[in-house]
């Protein structure tokens, strides 16, 4: 579909080179530091740690065949991805009217003061963070003072932490901001009197929603969910630190290895997860499609 | 949407509008006391008088103030943290934005793989960048660590997130507007500058934000990455025989209040200068909401 | 209309990556020149524990002998081997705990040392001095630092009746009552200790599948794992925890933070421990630095302050006396400082053979 005006203003074509120099510092950064580096990594996945700890080059798949013949693995696996699929929508149901108040209810420089207010608090230790959330989720923690003081319960409850509904809490308290800003993007640029207009048009405001907002809102909500939903994948801390004996996440098991010197294990158990996610991406290509529609009137 | 100007004077509206407001209100507030709610408990405790974080609360005491003032380490540790989220930050929003306008606009075939590419670093897990670049600095490049290397692994895992974020905001990007400006008369750079940026302003921002808040608590990367130098996330996680001391929760509250004061500064210094300009009568640039 | 990029000609395009490239060159030379000037200026590079240092000594050593100390802090031994792996000349000094420190010297990463040319090494107990582990022909791998056993700390009033074994984790009465550490191949050794396993780090097969049996009847019993000290502090003080794993000092925090008191002990089967040193590193840049700088800083005041400050037994014995002159004996006393020889009867942390077994092990019980 090319529209035979704007066709007209196109530059003639230019080398690649010239076109896509922009590109080229992240290029670099990227091959140079990431892929690059990565290659080591394969190999170390390929390869084994010997008894004394140190790498050596025999080529293997056990690792990876490890992941697999061992149930625990797989199964925690599962599980992450539920309670990163959990926490995604969450995190989308509460940034959104959030974001959706911010850009529609507030004036433009309060907008920029309240995001702030939003990520500031992020900048400081996740660790002491958790540390307050076990605060104030424990036994003797704040929220059961306060259940009891209103007369809700007669005695501390112990659900509140240490189980998978505190892991689930402390993930949304901690990527809400990545949603939020995501979403808070995407909602700044959409015009709001196609609503209006809608409505005068006869639509019901959910069904302008629906049709006019979330399809144009949609690269931003996709944004928000791989803001949130890939980085949980490798969360090990929150499940630590609130999760109790039972909350460990995939990234815990792999992070074990990690600590006990085990490289080669950790590095196939790491490209057996993001294997997956690039395989969910590629499925879903088209909802993530990048280049330039023909640009809206 | 102007300053200050509620929609709801202005246009007809539904019925609904009023209540989904306070609605929509009440839910911020909720929000941001949700956001909040453990800072307080965080600010609390370096006032403790216990050695180790936590309630029952005793005191208040400045001891963990003077404490932290006086622990030299400490200190340089933070101001590295600084050092390392800024410099880190803008180079990974610089090159990130870059990267997303070919990536959005040149029609390069395999623009969805670039794509994928790009969240890679957010898939593995930072033990293994680390690792990987740690090896890769000293064995193959053969460079020493440096305050330059973590910087490097720092941009590494925040890039793609701020090109994630601005090639969203520039899909559908309305270039009828880049187009007016050069019937016009203005250069592509011009547009650029007067047209575009400001447009895609806010994900240029959030992507800043959001590498700042990853870079400011990185352990993993940090740690395998850094030369002789300490930083705050290495020192705090590094406590790990006798527990952190609310030294720490001394040093996130000040952090906190300088952060709050200097961005309340630059706002009060930006509303004047606008004010300023306004009276001068020097036009403002860009255009649309 | 072109995009602002596509005007760009390609000779205008090779000009600005010259001038990019010159200036990142430019700064990689700067960041040389400033690593290499480090070495006039008599600093060196430690990477350590925050308790092995407090910044007054630092800034005496520094003024006495103009000595500067670069602190990179130190997480975990594992880590710490494996960055020195990579660094090597690039730190001068690193702090690793027992069994590491033979490791890192096997890999020729730390180099042996005379001991005894140090004067202040007299000050140590004469056990410190001797430790088969630690010497080697070439000499003694590492200045010895602090120790600590593993003991297991419970709050009276729900546990009784007092208990003396490994044996009181599984107990089911106590379900859902009980930190341990973070530390998996540590967790699987104290079930290995109870099981009455000789050798935690190096075990069978068979030996292992005892150790497994045991965890899973731990499983059930745990609270949470520590991820820090607090972690294990605050679930006492907070009664969430009756019983927990922890180093020497457990009931003196958790009464400072406002709990009640707590009891500790050492298990009758034996516990697992940590003693630490200082190792020095081959061919470190500022390696001249490091003896004259242990000569100082391992003097008897300065560790009879650090034990103050920090609270666990450090292998100083002339810092005893003044511990004792300052009226810190009865807390000194009750963390054995007076006996290093403890040493001897722990189980030392270290890499093993079944290392990787044992994370097999504990990610099998604990995962999904």
């Amino acid at each position: 579909m090319v529209d035979p005006i704007q066709a007209s203003r196109q530059p003639r074509a230019r080398s690649n080179l010239t076109r896509g120099w922009p590109f080229l510092p992240a290029g670099v950064v990227l091959l140079v530091l990431f892929l690059l580096p990565m290659t080591v990594m394969v190999a170390f996945s390929l390869w084994r740690t010997n008894s004394d700890l140190d790498v050596v080059p025999d080529w293997t798949l056990d690792n990876y065949i490890y992941f697999f013949s061992e149930g625990t693995y797989v199964r925690t696996f599962l599980k992450t991805l539920i309670m990163a699929a959990a926490v995604t929508a969450a995190g989308i149901a509460t940034a959104l009217p959030f974001a959706y108040f911010l850009v529609r209810y507030v004036g433009r420089r309060w907008q920029r003061i309240v995001l702030l207010a939003v990520i500031v608090p992020f900048w400081t230790s996740y660790l002491l963070r958790a540390y307050a959330w076990q605060a104030i989720l424990g036994e003797k923690g704040a929220l059961n003072q306060f259940l009891m003081g209103i007369g809700l319960i007669d005695e501390p409850s112990r659900l509140f932490v240490y189980n998978d509904l505190s892991v689930w809490l402390v993930l949304l308290y901690v990527y809400f901001p990545f949603a939020a800003l995501a979403l808070y993007t995407a909602l700044e640029k959409f015009d709001f009197n196609q609503l209006n207009a809608a409505q005068d048009l006869g639509a019901r405001p959910d069904q302008a929603f629906r049709r006019i907002l979330l399809p144009q809102i949609r690269p931003g909500v996709i944004t928000a969910c791989i803001f949130v939903f890939v980085p949980i994948l490798g969360e090990f801390l929150t499940p630590t630190l609130v999760g109790g004996a039972q909350g460990a996440l995939i990234a815990n098991l792999i992070i074990n290895f990690f600590r006990g010197l085990q490289y080669t294990t950790m590095a196939a158990f790491s490209f057996v997860i993001a294997g997956f996610v690039i395989v969910v991406l590629v499925i879903f290509r088209r909802y993530l499609r990048v280049e330039d529609v023909v640009a809206r009137g | 949407m102007a300053d200050g100007i509620d929609p709801l004077e202005l246009m007809p509206v539904s019925r609904m509008a009023r209540p989904l407001r306070a609605l929509l209100r009440g839910w911020a507030g909720v929000v941001l006391g949700f956001l909040y709610l453990p800072i307080a408990f965080m600010v609390l405790f370096s006032f403790g008088e216990s050695r180790t974080p936590g309630l029952p609360f005793r005191g208040p005491t400045l001891h963990w103030y003077q404490e932290m003032l006086s622990n030299g380490v400490l200190m340089e540790a933070v101001w590295t943290s600084i050092q390392l989220a800024a410099v880190a930050t803008t180079l990974s929003t610089l090159i990130g934005t870059m990267a997303a306008f070919p990536l959005v606009r040149s029609g390069f075939r395999s623009a969805g793989a670039a794509r994928i590419v790009f969240t890679l670093p957010i898939m593995l897990p930072g033990a293994l960048i680390g690792i990987a670049l740690l090896i890769f600095f000293r064995r193959a490049l053969g460079v020493d660590l440096s305050f330059w290397t973590v910087v490097m692994g720092h941009i590494v895992f925040t890039m793609p997130f701020v090109v994630l974020i601005v090639s969203a905001r520039l899909q559908g990007f309305d270039r009828n507007l880049e187009w007016a400006a050069a019937d016009l008369g203005a250069s592509p750079a011009r547009a650029m500058r007067h047209v575009v940026l400001p447009l895609i302003a806010p994900a240029i921002v959030a992507g800043a934000l959001i590498s700042v808040t990853l870079s400011i608590d990185e352990f993993v990367i940090t740690f395998f990455t850094v030369g002789p130098q300490s930083t705050l996330p290495t020192y705090i996680y590094t406590q790990i025989k006798f527990g952190v001391t609310p030294e720490v929760n001394a040093v996130a509250t000040v952090l906190l209040l300088g952060t709050v004061l200097l961005l309340g500064l630059a706002w009060a210094a930006a509303g004047q200068a606008r004010r300023l300009s306004r009276i001068f009568g020097r036009r403002r640039p860009g255009g649309g909401k | 209309m072109n995009d602002w990029y596509r005007d760009v000609s390609r000779r205008r395009f090779l000009q600005v990556s010259a001038v990019a490239g010159a200036a990142v060159a430019l700064g990689g030379v700067a960041a040389a020149c400033t690593t290499g000037a480090s070495k006039k200026t008599g600093t060196f590079n430690w990477m350590t524990w925050s308790d092995h240092y407090y910044d007054t000594q630092l800034d005496e050593i520094k003024k006495a002998a103009d000595i500067g100390t670069n602190i990179s802090e130190l997480a975990d031994n594992a880590e710490g081997f494996a960055k020195l792996k990579e660094v090597t000349g690039q730190l001068d000094m690193l702090s690793g705990d027992a069994l590491w420190v033979p490791k890192n010297f096997d890999e020729g990463l730390v180099e042996a040392f005379d001991i005894n040319s140090l004067a202040v090494s007299k000050q140590l107990y004469s056990i410190a001095r001797e430790f088969e582990i630690w010497t080697k022909p070439a000499g003694y791998l590492g200045y010895p630092f602090g120790w600590s056993p593993i003991q297991i700390a419970y709050n009276p009033k729900f546990v009784s009746p007092a208990p003396d074994s490994w044996e009181v984790l599984l107990d089911p009465k106590y379900k859902g009552r009980i930190v341990v550490e973070n530390q998996p191949v540590e967790v699987v050794a104290y079930m290995a200790k109870l099981a009455g396993i000789k050798d935690p780090y190096n075990m069978t097969d068979a030996e292992l599948a005892q150790a497994k049996e045991a965890l899973l009847r731990l499983k059930p019993n745990i609270l949470k794992f520590a991820q820090q000290n607090t972690d294990t502090v605050a679930a006492l003080v907070s009664e969430e925890a009756w019983l927990a794993t922890s180093n020497l000092g457990a009931e003196d925090r958790v009464k400072d933070a406002g709990g009640s008191d707590v009891v500790t002990f050492i298990p009758k089967e034996g516990t697992i421990g940590w003693m630490d040193a200082e190792m020095i590193v081959k061919g470190g840049k500022n390696h001249d630095l490091i003896m004259p700088f242990l000569e100082l800083a391992e003097q008897k005041e300065y560790i009879a302050e650090n034990f103050i400050k920090y609270g666990r037994p450090l292998f100083n014995e002339g810092a005893y006396k003044i511990l004792v002159d300052k009226g810190e004996q009865e807390r000194a006393d009750r963390y054995l400082y007076n006996k290093p020889e403890t040493v001897l009867t722990m189980t030392l942390k270290g890499p093993g053979v079944s290392t990787d077994a044992a994370i097999r092990v504990f990610n099998e019980v604990f995962g999904a």
